[in-house]
């Protein structure tokens, strides 16, 4: 998008790479688990917004010398993928490094900020990039950061983060160690990643023959891991007060008391009901929900151990009661991650699925830390997630809002979805969420 | 291994015990003439009794004036020689620079930059990534930050940049390591091939640290990678002529302005060899930094094969058929660098060889020339003269050349090998990478000399010899070795594997 003036709004881009200072050495391999394969066809876009009093005094060689030091405990994601004999593929830690590009931006991050409630998502585009895996596997990096100065001073940090390596919960632990890093701290060693043990205490029962509801086949893919969609997909965001939520919180569940069900159940049912309005065709009897397991992830290793489950309604949702949807969508979650475990395990993991967007899905990451990422001991103005690769079923991420200032107790709700639904989805959200 | 049978065992222990007694005798020749003189003139004058010396004594006829003549003159002669010779150079210290590990550079960032940069040229590609797996260089090399971005940006800003960070980091520890204050320093002699900007590296030093103005210093720009011992050459024969003076040197060479961009295979070489490198060097004649040196220098030789056309042209900086300027190494390097090698020896031999090495290879030169014998040429043992070797780490094909030509054991050349897989060819800074591993394995006693060669353009073989005054002992605290020394060395295949 280029502004008024000749010069586009992030320019001056600069590529290097970066990776970990210390040698890995030869032949060290990561294997990603059963799980991490089925999410190899989705990547997390996330960009961190930094006010200049956090990023004073700070260069991009300071940064760079930081994330050296950062990378020295990830050198896994610094790899590259490769595929075994049978065709699997695992990750050569062979220090081939992590993408690093450099911008400058026209705006200040206010004036940004500002453009940005009005776009449809595009202008935050320019401030990560959008690479995928592939379609030479061999030198893809999985990790893509970038860093664009605004012209107060301010700074965005971009990440493009292959899911592959982890969940969202996983992705935020990542980019919260690069703070401690800079502020001087020492990371402590992970625990080496037992792979094997954890794909085995989900899968206790004998292997079912049917497909898991909450994946969808697609491609095949071969080496540039991105499903083909049918429609064009757009995000767009909504920030949501305090006020705004306690308000939608009692128009659903009633007055707030025991028993209560959470925003998120909450909000997928809205959300469930609205989207069943809009939509040509069927409405949508199926939502896939994908939250945090606390007990999934060991600190500091990253993986993929978010929950999936299914949600399915025999009812009609246009019609339904969003309290009762939303009890529904609260207590009749079936966990599926054993069965998609499975299916990967009998293709040997040459499987390509996608799980977001293969039914409607929403994501509950208000338990993400991604407010963690400290420069200088102050946490980003705001951080905006995105996710690509989604199916066409669509996503509806909740985000933690900004933690500090008048927006404290916000949250973010991000949907990703085809295109010709956007403007309907707006108008009808809006409404519900009484905003202006 | 079958055990030699007994006539051959015998047969090699004889042959060994001979050797060694062939180089006893011809090495200490003038004390087996002079024990037995001095035994019969000592024995003579036991027999004899104090008046039969008087005797002898007043026979002689000396008057005071012969006595005091022939005294003067004595004394005259000593002054004279004492004063003819040349000054003892002294090595106080010196500090290399030590790259900061994130301008590491992994294989495969290089290989995965190399695909981008020429993904027009596959074949290209492949050269060079045959050429990064037989090099020798390991995955902690470092290239300036101006060649990590895709594409490179050259810039001169950026190479005024690099030279700072190289120049000023090894002068810094230079100074902090022999407590030399700059105002203290007499002359400054800076050598970079590669890059000469105005005003000169050598300015840029003297700004820096506030020099003073009456401060002798020089910029030896295009001399290669052995313009370093081309500049102590310079500072010896400076400080012969200025009395308690001292002289630093800095080598280094600058490669943000000299990334080839072309597809040329022979220029793409330098690009998968040459790394950042640097290192500062303190001489001094000072008497009274006879006791801290580390060492002495003892000779310089400087061998020019310029005159031939072929030694002349074979490497040379121009630009390839699409304008890209690199630098282009021709076929026969090798070969030249061996011919140079072998006059380099032929002037240094007489110099630092024992007498029983220098004979051998009298006799064998008679043999070939007098009598027409059709031998080999004897190729002197110069492990008898030197304890220690460094020879130029400018790529894993000078290393072996030179181990096969000069029969060198593993550990001789280990220091260069290793320097080589540790820093790259950092150019002429690299003889003292491999000076300060040797320090850092705690090889270098008291008495031990080292000899220091390094090959360039032009084409150069130039030799120093240096002498170690004071053992040193290991581990040492500092010096680009010290986090990694455990770790050599390392096995280094012929063909890593990408």
């Amino acid at each position: 998008m280029v502004s008024s003036d000749e010069q586009p709004l992030v320019h001056d881009i600069r590529l290097s790479t970066v990776g970990p200072g210390r040698v890995t050495g030869q032949d060290v391999v990561h294997e990603p688990t059963n799980m991490d394969q089925a999410m190899k066809l989705h990547y997390l876009r996330g960009v961190y917004y930094f006010k200049s009093q956090a990023v004073q005094g700070l260069t991009t060689s300071k940064i760079k010398e930081s994330i050296f030091t950062w990378l020295n405990n990830f050198y896994h994601t610094c790899g590259g993928f490769r595929r075994a004999e049978s065709g699997r593929p695992y990750i050569k830690c062979n220090d081939c490094g992590a993408r690093f590009i450099e911008a400058q931006c026209v705006k200040t991050l206010d004036e940004w900020l500002q453009l940005e409630k009005d776009d449809d998502g595009s202008l935050r585009r320019m401030l990560v990039s959008n690479q995928v895996v592939g379609p030479e596997l061999f030198f893809s990096p999985l990790v893509l950061l970038q860093i664009t100065w605004f012209k107060c001073g301010g700074m965005s940090v971009g990440l493009s983060w292959a899911h592959v390596l982890g969940d969202a919960f996983s992705a935020a632990d990542f980019m919260n160690s690069l703070g401690q890093v800079m502020a001087g701290h020492q990371l402590a060693q992970p625990l080496k990643l037992a792979q094997s043990h954890i794909s085995a205490k989900i899968s206790p029962s004998p292997p079912k023959s049917k497909d898991p509801l909450s994946v969808k086949r697609v491609g095949p893919v071969g080496d540039h891991w991105i499903a083909a969609n049918n429609s064009k997909m757009k995000a767009f965001s909504f920030n949501l007060t305090s006020t705004q939520i306690s308000h939608f919180h009692t128009k659903v569940c009633g007055q707030i008391g025991t028993n209560q069900i959470p925003f998120f159940e909450c909000l997928c049912a809205v959300i469930w009901k609205v989207v069943a309005k809009i939509r040509d065709g069927p409405e949508p009897k199926m939502v896939t929900i994908s939250k945090n397991d606390p007990h999934g992830r060991k600190n500091g290793i990253l993986s993929n151990g978010q929950l999936i489950s299914i949600v399915k309604a025999d009812f009609s949702i246009m019609e339904a009661n969003p309290k009762e949807l939303a009890e529904l969508v609260l207590n009749q979650a079936m966990d599926e991650r054993s069965t998609i475990v499975e299916a990967v395990e009998r293709d040997q993991g040459l499987s390509d699925l996608i799980v977001y967007g293969a039914n409607l899905t929403f994501v509950d990451l208000e338990e993400a830390d991604f407010y963690g990422l400290e420069l200088k001991a102050q946490k980003p103005a705001y951080v905006g997630y995105t996710i690509d690769g989604v199916g066409d079923g669509g996503v509806v991420l909740l985000l933690p809002g900004p933690k500090d200032g008048p927006h404290n107790g916000g949250k973010v709700v991000t949907l990703i979805m085809p295109e010709d639904q956007v403007l309907k989805l707006k108008f009808e959200l809006k409404k519900e969420f009484s905003i202006a | 291994m079958p055990s030699p049978t007994v006539p051959e065992f015998s047969k090699s222990v004889k042959l060994k015990y001979v050797k060694l007694g062939y180089q006893y005798l011809v090495n200490h020749i003038l004390t087996f003439l002079l024990v037995p003189v001095t035994l019969s003139i000592a024995l003579q004058l036991i027999h004899s009794s104090p008046n039969d010396l008087l005797a002898l004594w007043n026979s002689l006829h000396f008057d005071l004036v012969q006595v005091a003549c022939s005294l003067f003159l004595i004394v005259y002669i000593a002054t004279f020689y004492f004063l003819s010779r040349p000054r003892t150079i002294y090595l106080v210290d010196y500090a290399c620079f030590k790259p900061p590990c994130s301008l590491r550079v992994p294989f495969a960032t290089c290989l995965e930059h190399g695909r981008i940069i020429l993904s027009s040229q596959p074949k290209a590609i492949q050269f060079q990534m045959r050429i990064l797996e037989r090099s020798g260089l390991g995955e902690e090399t470092a290239l300036p930050p101006a060649i990590h971005y895709l594409p490179p940006e050259p810039n001169m800003a950026a190479a005024r940049e690099e030279a700072e960070m190289v120049i000023f980091s090894a002068m810094d520890s230079l100074l902090k390591k022999t407590g030399l204050k700059p105002k203290d320093i007499d002359i400054l002699i800076v050598n970079c091939s590669l890059f000469s900007p105005t005003p000169s590296l050598s300015a840029m030093v003297v700004n820096k640290y506030k020099l003073r103005s009456n401060i002798k210093s020089f910029n030896l720009a295009g001399m290669g990678c052995s313009a370093g011992l081309i500049s102590i050459d310079l500072a010896r024969d400076l400080l012969q002529g200025h009395p308690n003076s001292n002289a630093v040197i800095v080598s280094t060479e600058i490669l943000t302005p000299n990334c080839y961009m072309g597809n040329e295979r022979s220029m793409l070489l330098p690009n998968c060899l040459f790394r950042m490198g640097g290192a500062a060097i303190l001489l001094s004649n000072r008497w009274s930094d006879r006791k801290q040196a580390k060492y002495r220098l003892v000779h310089v030789v400087r061998t020019h094969k310029g005159a031939e056309d072929k030694a002349y042209r074979c490497v040379q900086q121009e630009e390839d058929p699409e304008g890209h300027v690199g630098i282009s190494l021709s076929i026969d390097l090798m070969a030249i660098a061996a011919d140079a090698l072998k006059s380099n020896i032929t002037t240094i031999g007489p110099l630092v060889l024992p007498a029983s090495e220098q004979l051998l290879f009298l006799f064998s030169l008679l043999q070939r020339k007098i009598f027409k014998k059709k031998s080999k040429a004897y190729v002197p043992d110069f492990k008898q003269a030197f304890e220690h070797f460094c020879i130029h780490a400018g790529g894993r094909a000078v290393i072996d050349e030179l181990q096969k030509n000069l029969q060198l054991s593993a550990e001789h050349v280990e220091a260069s090998r290793m320097t080589l897989h540790r820093f790259g060819n950092t150019s002429s800074s690299s003889l003292w990478y491999e000076m300060s591993y040797i320090e850092a394995k705690g090889r270098m006693k008291r008495g031990d000399r080292i000899w220091q060669i390094a090959f360039g353009s032009g084409f150069k073989c130039n030799s120093a010899v240096w002498k170690c005054n004071k053992t040193i002992k290991a581990p040492i605290d500092d010096g680009p070795w010290v986090d990694c020394i455990e770790r050599y060395p390392v096995y280094i295949p012929d063909v890593v594997k990408l």
